[in-house]
């Protein structure tokens, strides 16, 4: 008998989330400690009449098997590090449906890598990433990210395992009965959002941690709901490209392949990186930043809802979903709100809110320190 | 078929740190995550003929006991635990976690009273450890969460271990005496000696260590091992040094510790991170501000920093003093309830000098 909230949880990936249809080809990107939650997962996509393809998560998705890539980028080749894996191709340009498990058994496990090697492998996803962002943004491929919970992640959550997985079942709402209905809930509560930021022009942000002016005359909010994350609350849009000016702070550690930089400052003119500094592992930061043009130019902007993710857990999943916080990634745009901004990475950083920080719309004041008040 | 370097580790462990014999009685504690070399060291206990108790926990088990406990629940002392202390001969720890944070949460005056109440039986294991009644071991063996807390892949921490202890050589038992046969010449010719001036770029120190003996240490209560140390003469220290790694205490880092001694006391003190830590410790009774270790580490095979003191704080090219309670056996008196380890690097032109002569430069000892 599983855990009933696996069972539950499955049901919210593949009955809300993706929807699952009969005939969908769904593709299980996991890894080995998830099997459980696999395994429930693997039953609704039957009962949905879908076909489920499970397969260890690979290299280059969103839920790598740590020592396998280890052993890539510290053993492999140039050629084998270009190589673009051709399951991984075949799924992004022809399945209905992917669902990827985050459930690591070492988040640090890629620290020693060179990064140029990590941007090197990236880069060769470069066209694989843009075929998966076409078809997710026009809904050929309907996609989803969650986790099953490990020691690797409780660990950097500061927690037991115990106390990881009530936080992780918590914040999907899958320790409730009807969890869909909740889901549903969070969908209406932000649309009234999403409605309200339509049309507007000009977004300025300030506080104590932040100074900066957008632009997102053109681009429309998007609703996340736990249609791509499980868990979400957010709503986020890509910023007119050249429009950032001023400054921000992100309090929180910024995590990218495992490499965490803390104290980032980024200062913008006209949409472009001018300055960028940390308090640690700035190298890093810095070379990122070089990955390519579109590396130094945001993404994306986005207001994260979720009161029940309340705690700073070094998981970008939970985190950029924190009630009363904002973030910003640096790198690839989305397409379906207008974003045009291309790169081979997204990263997000995460600026607290909840001490002061005020978003206006055109001039109207429509949040204060994490709550909306509009 | 484990990893043959694991086997090796397991044959050191039994046949030279502890050196079984027949008959005796030796525990073997780790978690479920070390059966690897918990299997290995049953077998080459067996094979020296004495008899092998394995005690494997469950990873989560001190989660699940700390949360739901009641007070006489927490203060029942276990009495396998008591026989082992009483009676064995030999208590090889390993290492073995599966998630360092997992107490985070926990109440620490539950964790206070736990520990309290086995204080008595703690004493009695110190008292047979130093008259060597009870051979007490230390090691670790590499999990993934170990890796995670090293900044490492399982991998990279697997290699470090296994190079750490000489398991990456044939005879890693040759190995070991060499390294106890190398540090035994330093701690002899320190013998009798009366002043050290350690200096460089990080420290400008003196102290006596008049009427004390260095000891050796090579692997009979760490694995892996690697340093010479003493406790100086308590009112002795004076001048500056710098910790160049971090210092760890109670899951915190304290990073660039500064410290000036005046007359053995610590009189200044400053951090550039935690420096808050620092104070409190600083001020937990009268013998945190004097010093009761000091130490050279002598393992060049540890060469980076991986927040874990069994490997830290034997690393080559570091020297590290300790804040707090000294050792008894090699004359030291300091008492203070803390023991706290702080690392100096002496790659760099770091010298000692013993009774004006020169016994270690950038890491190397008896330099020409």
């Amino acid at each position: 008998m599983p855990d009933i909230r696996h069972t539950r949880l499955a049901d919210v990936l593949i009955n809300y989330s993706i929807n699952v249809k009969p005939g969908d080809r769904v593709a299980i990107l996991t890894q080995p400690p998830a099997m459980p939650l696999v395994e429930e997962i693997y039953r609704k996509v039957l009962e949905a009449g879908g076909f489920p393809y499970v397969q260890l998560g690979g290299l280059r998705t969103k839920v790598e098997t740590e020592v396998l890539s280890y052993y890539l980028l510290t053993e492999g080749n140039d050629e084998q590090i270009e190589h673009v894996n051709r399951f991984e191709k075949i799924i992004r340009e022809e399945f209905e449906c992917m669902v990827s498990l985050y459930s690591g058994t070492n988040t640090r496990a890629m620290s020693g890598v060179d990064p140029a090697r990590l941007s090197q492998r990236i880069k060769a996803y470069t066209d694989v990433t843009r075929t998966y962002q076409q078809r997710s943004a026009s809904k050929d491929l309907r996609w989803v990210i969650s986790m099953f919970p490990t020691n690797a992640y409780a660990q950097d959550a500061d927690m037991s395992l115990e106390e990881f997985e009530d936080y992780v079942y918590k914040t999907t709402f899958v320790d409730q009965d009807n969890p869909i209905r909740e889901w549903k809930k969070i969908h209406d509560d932000q649309q009234k959002l999403v409605d309200y930021l339509a049309g507007k022009k000009v977004l300025e942000v300030k506080g104590p941690h932040v100074d900066l002016r957008l632009s997102i005359e053109g681009r429309g909010f998007v609703n996340s709901d736990g249609e791509h994350n499980m868990p979400s609350g957010e709503v986020y849009t890509s910023p007119v490209e050249d429009s950032a000016d001023g400054w921000v702070r992100f309090g929180f550690p910024a995590i990218y392949s495992a490499r965490e930089v803390e104290g980032i400052e980024l200062t913008f003119e006209k949409g472009k990186v001018v300055k960028a500094t940390a308090e640690k592992n700035e190298d890093f930061l810095q070379k990122m930043i070089a990955t390519d043009e579109g590396a130094s130019r945001l993404g994306e902007f986005a207001i994260g809802t979720n009161k029940r993710i309340n705690r700073f857990i070094k998981n970008i999943l939970f985190d950029e979903k924190i009630g009363g916080t904002i973030h910003m990634a640096l790198g690839f745009g989305f397409p379906q709100v207008g974003g045009k901004n291309e790169s081979a990475i997204h990263w997000d950083m995460i600026c607290e809110m909840r001490d002061g920080g005020q978003i206006f719309a055109d001039g109207e004041q429509f949040y204060e320190s994490g709550e909306f008040t509009i | 078929m484990p990893d043959q370097r694991t086997s090796r580790l397991a044959q050191v462990l039994v046949e030279y740190s502890m050196n079984v014999q027949p008959g005796e009685r030796i525990a073997v504690v780790g978690t479920t995550l070390a059966e690897p070399l918990m299997l290995e060291c049953m077998r080459y206990i067996l094979r020296a003929g004495a008899h092998p108790h394995l005690v494997a926990r469950l990873p989560a088990e001190d989660y699940v006991l700390f949360t739901e406990a009641n007070k006489d629940q927490l203060t029942y002392v276990s009495p396998l635990l008591r026989t082992v202390i009483e009676e064995f001969d030999g208590f090889l720890q390993i290492s073995s976690t599966g998630n360092s944070r997992q107490l985070s949460g926990v109440d620490p005056e539950k964790q206070g009273l736990h520990s309290k109440a086995r204080s008595p039986l703690m004493k009695r294991y110190m008292e047979r450890h130093n008259a060597r009644d009870l051979r007490i071991l230390i090691t670790l063996f590499p999990t993934a969460q170990q890796a995670q807390d090293a900044d490492m892949s399982l991998t990279e921490l697997e290699d470090y271990v296994y190079a750490a202890t000489y398991s990456d050589t044939e005879d890693s038992i040759a190995a070991w005496n060499n390294v106890a046969d190398q540090q035994n010449t330093y701690v002899e010719w320190l013998e009798g000696k009366e002043s050290v001036k350690v200096q460089g770029p990080d420290v400008d120190l003196s102290l006596s260590i008049k009427g004390r003996r260095f000891l050796s240490a090579h692997g009979q209560v760490n694995m892996p091992d690697g340093e010479i140390y003493t406790s100086p003469v308590e009112d002795s220290l004076n001048g500056w040094i710098r910790f160049g790694f971090p210092a760890i205490r109670a899951g915190r880092e304290v990073e660039g510790i500064e410290l000036t001694f005046e007359m053995g006391k610590v009189v200044e003190a400053r951090a550039n991170k935690g420096e808050d830590l620092l104070m409190q410790m600083l001020d937990v009774d009268d013998g945190a501000r004097y010093v009761g270790e000091f130490a050279v580490g002598a393992n060049d095979q540890i060469n980076r920093f991986m927040r874990n003191m069994l490997f830290d704080e034997k690393m080559g090219s570091t020297i590290h003093l300790a804040l707090g309670a000294g050792f008894s056996d090699v004359g030291g008196r300091n008492e203070s309830g803390i023991h706290w380890d702080m690392l100096c690097n002496m790659r760099d032109g770091g010298q000692i000098y013993v009774d004006d002569e020169l016994f270690y430069d950038s890491g190397r000892f008896f330099p020409e």
